[in-house]
C-alpha cells in the first residue's frame, strides 16, 4: 500500500482542528443542557454560528488601531500552527514536527492571547479591558504550573518533545502510574480548564459580564472578525485537548504507518476521544459551581501544589 | 525513530505504592483548605483509607499476609470508628465551619509546600533503603508529618486540631510500613490503639471546651490569665 506523503498527513493535522474544534464546542454545549434537563443547541449550531457571522459585516469602533482588525486572523494562524508541532494523527515525528517543542507550543498558544487582549485594549470598551487585564493576571499565575509541567516531563524524558512523551506512556504500565506523570497529567488539566474557560473558572456561555475572563474579550467584535475569535477559541480548546490526550494521558489509536486507512482511522478517533474528555468536561461544569475571582488563585495554588510535587518526586528518583 | 524514556522509570508496584502515598499526602492538603469540619472528617477518612490501601497493596505485592490483618482493623477504627465518633461530637457543638486560620489558604498551601520540601529532601539525603517500598514513599509521609504540624499550628479550632494530629498518626503508619513492613503486627496494633487513646482525650477537651467557651474556637484561650 502506498503511503500518504508526509506533508499531506501535516496538512491534514490542521484541518482536522480546524474542522472538528467547533463540533467538538457544540458537542460539550448540547450534552451540558441535556444533563440540565434542557433540549439544548444542536451539535452543529457552532457551524452555522459561524457561517452566519462570516456573511455580515464588520464594524470598528472609532479610534481603534489597525491591530484590531489584525488580532483574529493573527490568533486563528496561531491557534493553527500549534496542530504542526503536536502528535494529532500520527505517533510518529512529522517534518515539522521538530520544529518547536512543548515550550514553543506554549509561546505560540500565549502569543495568540496576548493578540487578543491587546486588541480588545485597543477598543476602550470597559469589559473588554476588563476581561483581557484578568485574563492577563490569571495567565501570569498559571505559567509556573506549566512551566513545572514542562520540566516533569523534560525529567522523564530527558528531552521535551510532545511526540516522546506520547512514546514513552505507550512503552507500559510502569510508566503510566508513576506519580510524577499521573501528577503533571492532573495540573495539566486544571491548567486546560482555566484556559479553555471552564467551570470552576468561569462560566463558558454565560451572559454576566463580571464573572467573564476569556469570553469577555471579544465584546467589540462583530462579523467575520467574532467568527474568527470563536473559531479560534474553539480551535484553542481542541489543541489543548490533544495535547492532553494525545501526549499525556491517552497517546494510542493514532496512525504509526502512513498508510491511508491507518491515517484515515486516526481522524475519527482523536475527535471520539475529544468527545469523551468533552463528556467528563460536562459533567465537570454541572457539578461544581463557579469561583469567586479572588479565589481563583487557590484553584491555581492547588494546580500549582501538584506539578511541585510531581517534579519533587522525580527528584528523589521514585517518581 | 522516536527514543522512549533513557530513565529508567520505577516498576509498576513501586509506582502504585507511590501514587497512594501521594494521595495520602494531597488529602492532608485537601484538610489544610478544608472550610467546614465535617468536610474534614471525611477527608480524613479517605486518607485513612488510603493508608488501608497501602498497606494492602504492600501485603499483596510482597507477601506480607499479617499486613491484610493490620488494614482491615486500620479501615475498621480509622475510616468508620474515629469519624464517626467525631462527628457525633460536632452533632453537639453544632458548629459547622472551622475556625479560620491565620493566613489565607494560598499563604497556607505555599508555607506547607515548602516544608514538605523540607522533609523531602531531608529524607532523601539520608539514604534510606527499604526492602518493600520505595524511598520516595518514607520521603512522602515525613512531608504528611509535618504539613499535618503545618495544620495544627495555623487553624484555630479544636476539631482541625484534633483532626490534624490523628493524620499525623496516618503519616506515621505510612512511615512505619516503610521502615518496618514487617513489623510485629502485635506493635503496629497498639499505635492504633494510642490512636484511640488520643481520640478519647481530645473527645473530652472539644466537649470540655465547648461547655466553657460555647465555642470550638481557640482563639479566646489567649486571653486566660493565671
Amino acid at each position: 500500500m502506498s503511503g500518504v506523503p508526509l506533508p499531506v498527513i501535516q496538512g491534514l493535522q490542521v484541518v482536522t482542528v480546524a474542522g472538528g474544534a467547533p463540533g467538538v464546542s457544540g458537542f460539550i454545549a448540547w450534552l451540558e443542557a441535556r444533563l440540565q434537563g434542557r433540549r439544548g443547541p444542536r451539535v452543529l449550531q457552532p457551524y452555522l454560528d459561524l457561517a452566519k457571522l462570516f456573511g455580515k459585516e464588520t464594524l470598528v469602533p472609532q479610534g481603534a488601531g489597525p491591530l484590531f482588525r489584525v488580532a483574529p486572523v493573527a490568533s486563528l494562524a496561531c491557534y493553527l500552527t500549534v496542530p504542526m508541532l503536536i502528535p494529532v494523527l500520527t505517533s510518529y515525528a512529522l517534518p515539522l514536527g521538530y520544529m518547536g517543542d512543548i515550550l514553543g507550543g506554549g509561546l505560540i498558544l500565549a502569543f495568540a492571547s496576548f493578540l487578543v487582549a491587546a486588541a480588545a485594549a485597543e477598543t476602550g470598551d470597559a469589559y473588554a479591558q476588563l476581561a483581557s487585564s484578568r485574563a492577563k493576571t490569571f495567565a501570569a499565575i498559571t505559567e509556573p504550573v506549566m512551566l513545572l509541567v514542562v520540566f516533569t516531563v523534560a525529567m522523564i524524558t530527558t528531552t521535551d518533545l510532545p511526540y516522546v512523551l506520547g512514546a514513552t506512556v505507550r512503552s507500559g504500565p510502569a510508566q503510566i502510574v508513576r506519580p510524577a506523570h499521573l501528577l503533571a497529567s492532573a495540573a495539566l488539566f486544571m491548567v486546560m480548564l482555566f484556559e479553555t474557560g471552564r467551570i470552576p473558572v468561569e462560566t463558558h456561555t454565560g451572559t454576566t459580564e463580571f464573572g467573564m475572563i476569556e469570553s469577555g474579550r471579544s465584546f467589540e467584535y462583530s462579523g467575520p472578525d467574532l467568527a474568527l475569535l470563536q473559531w479560534g477559541s474553539a480551535a484553542k480548546q481542541l489543541v489543548l485537548y490533544v495535547i492532553l490526550l494525545n501526549v499525556f494521558v491517552a497517546p494510542w489509536g493514532m496512525a504509526s504507518t502512513t498508510s491511508l486507512l491507518a491515517v484515515a482511522l486516526a481522524i475519527p478517533a482523536i475527535l471520539g476521544k475529544a468527545l469523551l474528555l468533552g463528556c467528563a468536561i460536562a459533567v465537570l461544569d454541572n457539578t461544581y459551581a463557579k469561583l469567586r475571582l479572588f479565589k481563583i488563585t487557590e484553584f491555581v495554588s492547588a494546580a500549582l501544589l501538584l506539578a511541585v510535587l510531581a517534579v519533587f518526586t522525580l527528584y528523589l528518583g521514585g517518581g | 525513530m522516536l527514543l522512549a524514556a533513557t530513565y529508567s522509570a520505577p516498576t509498576v508496584f513501586d509506582g502504585i505504592a507511590n501514587t497512594v502515598a501521594l494521595i495520602v499526602l494531597l488529602l492532608e492538603f485537601g484538610m489544610l483548605r478544608a472550610a467546614l469540619l465535617r468536610a474534614q472528617v471525611r477527608l480524613y477518612a479517605g486518607q485513612s483509607l488510603a493508608v488501608s490501601v497501602l498497606a494492602a497493596v504492600v501485603a499483596f505485592g510482597r507477601h506480607v499476609p499479617e499486613l491484610y490483618a493490620l488494614a482491615a482493623l486500620s479501615l475498621l477504627l480509622k475510616v468508620v470508628v474515629v469519624p464517626l465518633l467525631i462527628i457525633g461530637l460536632l452533632r453537639e457543638a453544632n458548629e459547622e465551619i472551622a475556625g479560620s486560620g491565620t493566613l489565607g489558604v494560598t499563604q497556607e498551601v505555599l508555607i506547607s509546600i515548602g516544608v514538605g520540601a523540607f522533609g523531602f529532601f531531608a529524607v532523601g539525603v539520608l539514604g534510606i533503603h527499604s526492602e518493600v517500598l520505595p524511598t520516595a514513599a518514607l520521603s512522602l509521609s515525613v512531608a504528611v508529618v509535618l504539613v499535618a504540624f503545618i495544620l495544627m499550628i495555623v487553624r484555630r479550632d479544636v476539631v482541625s486540631q484534633a483532626i490534624g494530629f490523628f493524620s499525623l498518626e496516618n503519616g506515621v503508619s505510612v512511615a512505619s510500613l516503610v521502615v518496618a513492613a514487617g513489623m510485629p503486627l502485635i506493635l503496629e496494633v497498639a499505635f492504633l490503639f494510642d490512636l484511640l487513646v488520643a481520640v478519647v482525650v481530645f473527645g473530652v477537651l472539644m466537649r470540655t471546651h465547648h461547655r466553657r467557651s460555647q465555642s470550638l474556637s481557640t482563639e479566646n484561650l489567649d486571653r486566660l490569665r493565671g
